[in-house]
């Protein structure tokens, strides 16, 4: 047996744009049990080696659809959905990327379900390689 | 009285297995199958991709039927989750929230289940608004009673009025085993310790918890703002103490985590389970860890089957295993889990 693996290995990678390196990429999965709709899903903060990115650069794609983390607030269509034990992929504007060698991320999911005093919020942590 | 006890499984158990893909909904439903249960409970939402889209097709209800007569099983419970707040701007109008609670109910007869599980923070309104076509369904409508919760309470008294007003046989309670820990789960403590947690800071909470079992815990008050009533029930109990103690020892993010936990768990008589047996209509055996010997350190498995024999109870006990939390640094086993816990189940049954 083994860790419960949230990110997904192969889904880190920076994203090019018309020959520009805009931004980088990776795949995890929602820590909560069930799929839940887009509008419950209130934050995903991202900081990459110590560096926080802006909210307004975050967005996130599920079932080939990208939203915005503004955007995602009102999303409720059930095609798409962050379904149970898939991985969204998000992806982070930024200029030039990542350089190429380790990295570090944390990544915290703020998930709203209706019945809950509190919001789940979920640290995800992992180590990465760009290449 | 004769009782007619049924085992079942509620496929939230196998979520470690779902989520890493190796089971999928039908590898849930071979494996409740094996254990020897003859019922199944289903989070849609968990394991039905698009919600609630397919459950109209009638393609994907003849092939949900064929695989439960594949398995020889039966639908116990649907487990629903009334999103009321799906927009973060608002709580949807009481209309708003029948419709949806009218979904699902609907949803629930789509796929032959006669319970309905929904959650304390349905708003009364919207059951009583919901009673008539739960009856045309014939689809019952079961509350969830979870710790901090519990029957013979001013919170449950709320919903007694509710039922005597109305004469309802379509609204009751379905009670979560996890009422009925006389310890705080090992698994939990484990964890507890592999985060650093010290043996004095353990030992402060263990002692706390077992006050609690041993005066009574304080109950719950009915309280739409469920996180007031939570935050005031976690006082009434002796959190504030109990804390301070933890901290005063040197208490860290460890023994916080597990002093805080300890608040999720609670203890009531299972006299509740007779008092209360003609308004229970499905119920959550929940479980954390269950040993080779069939022995769960936390849940009192025999003495509350012993209380649901004595009571007559018709329906069933639906394994619902949430150990798998606490094990996710270390992995996960929830079908060797479920096996063990339904023997523990049989022999309590049939003992």
């Amino acid at each position: 047996m083994a860790a419960r693996q949230i990110f997904n290995p192969d889904g880190f990678k920076n994203i090019e744009e018309n020959g520009k390196i805009t931004g980088y990429q990776f795949q995890f999965k929602a820590q909560y049990y069930r799929g839940i709709t887009l509008s419950i899903v209130h934050d995903i903060s991202v900081n990459v080696d110590g560096e926080d990115a802006a909210r307004e650069d975050i967005s996130l794609t599920v079932n080939g659809e990208t939203f915005t983390l503004d955007q995602m607030l009102t999303v409720v269509d059930s095609d798409y959905r962050w379904e149970f034990g898939e991985y969204a992929t998000v992806t982070v504007k930024k200029e030039g990327g990542l350089v190429a060698g380790k990295h570090h991320i944390k990544s915290v999911q703020l998930i709203v379900p209706s019945y809950m005093p509190f919001p789940v919020k979920a640290n995800c942590e992992t180590d990465f390689v760009i290449e | 009285m004769s009782h007619d006890i049924k085992r079942s499984i509620s496929l939230y158990s196998y979520q470690d297995e779902y989520y890493d893909g190796k089971l999928d909904l039908e590898g849930c439903l071979r494996e409740t199958a094996k254990t020897g249960a003859t019922g199944v409970e289903l989070l849609a939402e968990q394991m039905i991709k698009k919600f609630p889209k397919p459950i109209e097709d009638e393609a994907f209800r003849e092939n949900w039927f064929a695989m439960l007569d594949k398995y020889g099983l039966v639908p116990s419970c649907y487990d629903a989750f009334l999103e009321n707040r799906i927009y973060s701007n608002r709580t949807l109008s009481l209309g708003e929230q029948i419709n949806m609670m009218k979904r699902d109910i609907r949803l629930a007869n789509m796929l032959g289940f006669p319970v309905l599980r929904t959650l304390v923070s349905t708003p009364m309104d919207v059951i009583e608004g919901s009673l008539e076509y739960a009856e045309q369904m014939n689809v019952k409508i079961g509350l969830e009673v979870h710790a901090p919760f519990s029957l013979n309470s001013g919170w449950a008294d709320g919903y007694m009025e509710m039922i005597n007003r109305t004469g309802t046989k379509y609204f009751g309670f379905v009670p979560d085993m996890g009422i009925f820990c006389k310890n705080i789960p090992d698994v939990l403590r484990d964890k507890a310790k592999r985060m650093g947690a010290s043996e004095e800071c353990l030992k402060i909470v263990d002692d706390a918890y077992a006050q609690r079992v041993a005066k009574g815990f304080v109950k719950i008050k009915y309280d739409l703002d469920l996180g007031k009533a939570n935050m005031e029930y976690r006082m009434a109990n002796g959190m504030k103490e109990m804390m301070e103690a933890v901290e005063k020892a040197g208490g860290g993010p460890a023994d916080m985590m597990y002093a805080g936990s300890s608040f999720t768990y609670s203890w009531s008589e299972s006299q509740d389970i007779i008092d209360n047996i003609d308004y229970i209509f499905h119920t959550h055996a929940k479980f954390y860890n269950v040993h080779e010997d069939y022995v769960e350190t936390a849940v009192a498995i025999p003495e509350v089957v012993e209380a649901f024999k004595k009571a007559g109870y018709k329906g069933f006990l639906s394994s619902e295993y949430e150990g798998g939390e606490h094990l996710r640094d270390v992995g996960v086993d929830s079908i060797e889990q479920c096996r063990r816990h339904q023997e523990a189940l049989r022999r309590a049954i049939e003992g």
